[in-house]
């Protein structure tokens, strides 16, 4: 909706009078304010799509079969109807971040008030970066973050709409749509980090963050445990709180799993990062817990039936999973307290400091009563598992295709290898217990082969600083930081849990800059080499060539994003303030950026990771995401890699297929290196970055495959690009490719090559 | 129709692949193709079939049926040490990409191949991808050759529980092929 009245309402919204930047094309877009934008980016990357289902059952017209050029009762095809579940998928993970934003916000306007002020420390002045270029908003208070929460969330219902039977037709669209609300997904992950970071004073404008203690054998279980579940800290910083207030903190044990545990690390050194979301079930089964306090995303939905088979009692904290319990809010806490400790009863408590004081008494009431197990032990795990039949059915439900069966005959001789690598690989469902015709406690055997090591994680820190961009900045957009690679998402790994280390081992020792968020941040602490160091401890926590950088948790990866913005804005003087389509511009064709979501399970991570997209930024996901049902890919050989020199106004063929694509599925963490140190490449890189790239690119294609690049030729521009130190033969090999030069531009841009507002001066200062 | 062995993997719709459990139809429908591929993926270097891998077998096939390959992922280091130089090097992602352009020119450059092999793929992965083939490439026909049944291909071996009868079809295959 456009119009003199909106217009009106906008330029109140975004206060556009204050002159920090002059307000740009696409302030507040609507949905399809950039879909011009969007249109020409999947001209080059195609949407490519894998139906996971042959049907649709959205509706009383079907079930219909959608197979091939079969069409819906409602007229859709197979290729819309993949776009439609992903635009749902996208405003499904959009909304639980706008979810969790609006509420914290909330949480944290109760406590602070509206006008609290918005200052992430001495280091970073560009506080918002995907609000400035979305919103076209400088962000000053809370008051700020909810309005532009508020935005995003009537974006939402315009784009969910377009999902009802008889609405959006047309693959293309949908995706413009699933672009739109998953860019707004940073927007709100935005907005929710940075209340979390003001509000609840978590380290900002600092590199060197605590490092933390990790796992599960880093709990003390002699004491009263307390786990804190999911995605949101307003709880488990309550805990924190009343610890402090009752001068408990070294009396209970306060540990999480998934986001809760590194926004619960951000705020107190003494609390523990259990482990990521793959091992929530494992933790859960081995009874640790005394109490377990749920907030939001990514928890169990059978929480409550298993900690009662464990004797633990559950809190449910938020409206979004109450899981029909009774809600206790305004009872007495002796009263709620007793009742959870002589019966075992779960509760919802929806007040955040009640909640927390709960979960504290309750612990330490229930810590002597209960009776906590010793982890089961190889002579055990070797009894339980003769009463395997070997009949399959484990390996049959196993979503990691994990041979389960297998290792548990191999247990009962007393072979334990297989099954420690089915742990390893394991992403935590529990799926081969349940289909157990035997009752095999499956998940229980596991604790006689898992590791009960303390390992290490270094805090999260929220945004990067804007002096590290101004530092790296110029390397980055010049190649000479060979990329910088954000590897985010959760556990749901293809392989050991340690890929993920292994992958950020080999990029950090070849100084690429690698941040982390969620459970991948948490994975690389749980590898140590052989001097006993994880990660953290073997490489600096610097935005900056060969660092390696936990952001925080799932919301922070908006400052990932916001990175990106920022060295467009710092280092390349370009306005943010609603500049949207010039910002991701500049990142397509200038920032070495690369996502890597290797565990990727959630629809959060399918919308973190088109959000991304839309910026720019290309994004390599681990084989069961072909389940995503898209990707975004070109074809370097047959598609058209023209662009605008916009220092010349010209059209240019460059014949380079850089980024190669911007959505895709690998399958080993071999193929998934290889593609990573490509996609960093850039049409801008200067003639020394593109030799830092190729060498990469060239060294690990060697190490996993055994020759040159099979595509080497499309990347080289000039001789001038070739490393030293594959001269001879890189020469050799395009002599036989018949590779001649191409193009070298300094300013590469879309702008230009497709109808927009924008001019090409924009992308000029 | 038959469950695949994972259940992840399981057919929600209507048109499923046809199980083939006698070698003798599958080498007959692999030599009446115009241009065959044999795309071959990571898990063939891990499984072994009586001590001898499978990508050895693939090898044996594509050899024999003089069909190119494309190796998937990081495959192609173990086949250039088995003395084969892949006619292709794509993931397996990408080269379905390609396949299902009917004006593709082929690994070769002679046109789009009109049967396309898979051996070796994760099995999400593999049913993922021969999904697109089945959805969006009328042009070809799609066979699996892995001990699994693949619901989105074609032609689909059977969910073997032993591997003699596993290794029994391919080798008869092998000797169709000759």
């Amino acid at each position: 909706m456009k119009g003199k009245k909106k217009k009106e309402e906008q330029d109140k919204i975004i206060r556009a009078e204050d002159q920090w930047e002059p307000v740009g094309h696409t302030p507040m877009p609507h949905v399809t304010d950039l879909r011009n934008w969007d249109r020409r980016l999947l001209q080059t990357y195609k949407p490519f799509y894998a139906p996971f289902c042959d049907l649709c059952c959205l509706c009383t017209y079907g079930k219909c079969d959608l197979t091939g050029t079969n069409r819906g009762a409602c007229g859709i095809d197979i290729s819309a109807q993949q776009g439609r579940i992903v635009t749902l998928a996208c405003c499904m993970g959009m909304s639980a971040h706008a979810g969790h934003a609006a509420h914290i916000i909330d949480y944290l306007i109760e406590k602070h008030g509206e006008d609290y002020p918005i200052d992430l420390g001495d280091q970073v002045n560009v506080e918002c970066p995907n609000i400035r270029t979305v919103l076209g908003l400088k962000p000053k208070t809370l008051r700020d973050l909810k309005t532009a929460v508020q935005y995003a969330a009537e974006q939402l219902v315009h784009v969910v709409s377009s999902t009802h039977t008889g609405q959006e037709g047309d693959a293309v669209d949908y995706e413009s749509k699933a672009l739109h609300i998953s860019m707004l997904d940073h927007v709100c992950m935005e907005a929710a980090d940075v209340a979390q970071i003001i509000g609840f004073k978590f380290p900002t404008s600092v590199a060197d963050t605590p490092i933390v203690d990790m796992g599960w054998g880093s709990i003390d279980r002699t004491k009263p445990v307390i786990l804190v579940v999911g995605h949101n800290p307003a709880s488990s910083s309550e805990i924190i709180d009343y610890l402090r207030e009752k001068g408990l903190e070294d009396k209970v044990e306060i540990g999480g799993i998934c986001c809760t545990a590194l926004e619960t690390t951000r705020y107190s050194d003494k609390a523990k990062v259990i482990g990521p979301l793959s091992r929530q079930l494992f933790f859960i089964r081995a009874g640790i817990a005394d109490v377990i306090v749920a907030d939001e995303q990514c928890i169990r939905t059978d929480l409550t039936d298993e900690a009662s088979k464990v004797g633990s009692v559950v809190i449910a904290s938020s409206d979004k999973a109450c899981r029909g319990l009774d809600e206790v809010s305004d009872k007495p806490t002796d009263e709620v307290v007793q009742s959870m400790v002589d019966k075992g009863k779960h509760v919802l408590i929806l007040d955040h400091e009640k909640a927390a004081e709960v979960a504290v008494e309750a612990a330490l009431k229930l810590a002597p009563k209960r009776k906590k197990e010793k982890p089961i032990d190889e002579k055990k795990a070797k009894e339980l598992a003769q009463a395997c039949v070997a009949c399959g059915s484990c390996t049959q439900v196993c979503p990691n295709l994990l041979p389960v069966g297998p290792a548990i005959q191999k247990v009962a001789e007393g072979d334990f290898e297989d099954f420690k690598m089915v742990f390893e690989n394991c992403i935590g469902c529990g799926k081969c217990e349940e289909a157990c015709p035997q009752d095999v406690p499956i998940f229980k055997m596991m604790q006689a082969v898992a590791s009960w090591d303390t390992w290490k994680c270094r805090a999260g820190r929220g945004p990067v600083m804007d002096t590290e961009i101004r530092k790296v900045g110029a390397p980055i957009v010049l190649g000479t930081i060979p990329g910088v690679l954000a590897f985010v998402g959760c556990s749901n790994f293809p392989n050991e849990i340690d890929e993920i280390a292994e992958m950020v081992d080999e990029f950090a020792r070849r100084k690429y800059i690698v941040v982390l968020t969620g459970c991948s941040a948490m994975v690389i602490g749980m590898r140590k080499d052989k001097d006993g160091k994880t990660l953290y401890e073997k490489y600096p926590g610097d935005f900056d060539a060969g660092g390696v950088v936990n952001i925080g948790s799932c919301v922070s990866n908006a400052h990932i994003t916001g990175a990106a913005m920022k060295i467009a804005n710092i280092f390349a003087n370009l306005p943010l303030r609603a500049n949207y389509e010039v910002i991701a511009d500049y990142v397509l064709n200038r920032v070495g950026a690369c996502g890597v979501a290797w565990g990727a399970m959630s629809q959060k991570a399918a919308s973190i990771a088109t959000g991304c997209n839309r910026l720019g930024i290309p994004v390599v996901l681990g084989p069961h995401s072909a389940k995503y049902r898209r990707l975004y890919l070109s074809r370097k050989e047959e598609d058209d890699w023209t662009v605008m020199d916009g220092r010349k106004k010209e059209l240019v063929d460059t014949e380079e297929p850089s980024p190669e694509h911007l959505a895709i599925v690998t399958e080993s963490k071999e193929r998934a290196m290889v593609t990573i140190a490509k996609l960093c490449i850039r049409k801008n890189d200067t003639q020394p970055g593109r030799q830092i790239k190729l060498n990469h690119y060239i060294d690990l294609y060697k190490k996993f495959f055994g020759t040159l690049p099979d595509d080497l030729h499309h990347f080289v521009r000039t001789e001038k690009d070739i490393p030293m130190f594959f001269k001879k033969e890189v020469k050799q090999f395009l002599q036989e490719k018949g590779w001649k030069p191409k193009p070298v531009l300094s300013l590469p841009t879309l702008i230009g090559t497709y109808e927009t507002e924008v001019p090409v001066e924009a992308t000029i200062r | 129709m038959p469950h695949p062995q994972h259940l992840v993997n399981i057919l929600t719709g209507i048109k499923g692949a046809m199980e083939m459990k006698d070698s003798m139809p599958l080498a007959k429908i692999i030599k009446k193709a115009e241009r065959p591929l044999l795309v071959i993926g990571p898990r063939a270097l891990e499984v072994e079939i009586d001590g001898k891998l499978f990508i050895e077998y693939l090898v044996e096939i594509a050899q024999i049926g003089k069909i190119p390959i494309c190796a998937t992922a990081h495959t192609k280091k173990k086949l250039l040490e088995l003395g084969i130089t892949p006619e292709s090097t794509y993931d397996v992602i990408e080269i379905v990409n390609s396949l299902k352009d009917p004006e593709w020119k082929g690994v070769k450059g002679e046109g789009c191949h009109d049967f396309v092999l898979f051996g070796g793929i994760r099995t999400d992965l593999g049913n993922q991808a021969l999904s697109t083939l089945k959805h969006f490439a009328p042009h070809l026909k799609t066979m699996t050759l892995c001990k699994y049944y693949y619901p989105n291909a074609n032609f689909s071996l059977p969910n073997y529980k032993k591997d003699e009868e596993w290794k029994g079809l391919l080798e008869g295959l092998i000797k169709g092929l000759k």
